[in-house]
């Protein structure tokens, strides 16, 4: 081996260990399938159930988010066990540190929904907006600790939430609870499942 | 070829457990000693072996706590360390592109 090879070798060696320790490698395919089919159940069936408060809002789409989030915990539990790597490993309380204060932020909003005494179709459309823009936040936040277009999925809810604050702002018509329900429908449903697919097939591809 | 980045190659760091020691330490502001251990795979005799050789070199600083009742060791690199760990890498890019250069 001449001293090109060797050295570009170790170049090669050094940047694999230094993303080893700093991004976050796990699949995070299932986390986003799981998260999407829960988003669409959860829409489908808050279409259904008749949530005529605040508070019935943002504690059911609360309860969507902290069985998500659960679920996500014990998909990364399982990978890590699975590569026999500690579950809190630096990369992934990066990635925990990165989403936790836009996270806050939307519980916090959730929390002053459950609480404020407006009825549903005046605000709910709101709250689901701002859970786009934290979820968005929080997302960009992780990706510079993460692969695989994270920051550009982040991008994509925060640019679209801005977009539709100014649209159902300036549309009556969208203010409704079924409106909030459609914006979490498509965000935390569609579009994550469908990120999901995508990295379902290009992490298979690329681990093949 | 110039044989002289060669030659400065930091012989602490050029070591094969040593390097990938700083790697990870590079990427991180602490570590701790079984994660460490874990991602590279080593032995605990090997990596404290590793470890006190670079901290005799002033590359490494050590950090001793207790969580839970349970010793934690955790490494972060020194100033020097970091330094060190750049002129390294400035170092194998002079090889490299002296040798494409050819």
């Amino acid at each position: 081996m001449d001293q090109s090879d060797w050295a570009s070798e170790h170049l090669q060696v050094i940047r694999t260990l230094m993303e080893r320790s700093a991004v976050y490698r796990r699949a995070l395919a299932p986390i986003m399938l799981v998260a999407g089919a829960l988003g669409i159940a959860g829409s489908i069936l808050a279409c259904f159930a008749k949530l005529e408060t605040n508070r019935e809002f943002s504690l059911f789409w609360l309860s969507v988010g902290v069985l998500a989030v659960i679920a996500a915990l014990l998909l990364v539990r399982r990978q890590a066990l699975k590569e026999a790597e500690p579950f809190w490993s630096p990369p992934t309380r990066r990635v925990g540190r990165a989403v936790l204060p836009a996270f806050l932020v939307g519980l916090c909003a959730a929390a002053l929904y459950i609480i404020s005494p407006k009825s549903l179709p005046e605000s709910a459309w709101i709250v689901a907006i701002v859970w786009v823009l934290c979820y968005g936040l929080g997302l960009h936040a992780a990706g510079f600790f993460a692969q695989r277009g994270i920051k550009l999925l982040g991008w994509i809810f925060v640019i679209s939430g801005v977009v539709l604050f100014f649209a159902l702002e300036g549309w009556s018509r969208l203010q409704s609870s079924q409106a909030a329900h459609y914006v979490m429908g498509i965000f935390f449903g569609l579009i994550q499942l469908s990120y999901g697919i995508y990295l379902y097939f290009t992490e298979k591809r690329r681990s093949a | 070829m110039n044989p002289e980045p060669f030659l400065q190659l930091d012989r602490v760091i050029h070591e094969k457990g040593r390097l990938a020691i700083m790697s990870l330490l590079a990427a991180s502001p602490e570590l701790s000693f079984t994660e460490i251990r874990s991602t590279l795979q080593m032995t605990d005799g090997n990596l404290t072996a590793h470890m006190r050789t670079l901290q005799e070199a002033g590359y490494v600083s050590v950090t001793k706590a207790f969580k839970a009742g349970r010793p934690h060791t955790t490494y972060s690199l020194t100033r020097q360390g970091q330094q060190a760990f750049a002129h390294y890498i400035d170092l194998l890019e002079k090889i490299l592109k002296q040798t494409r250069k050819k």
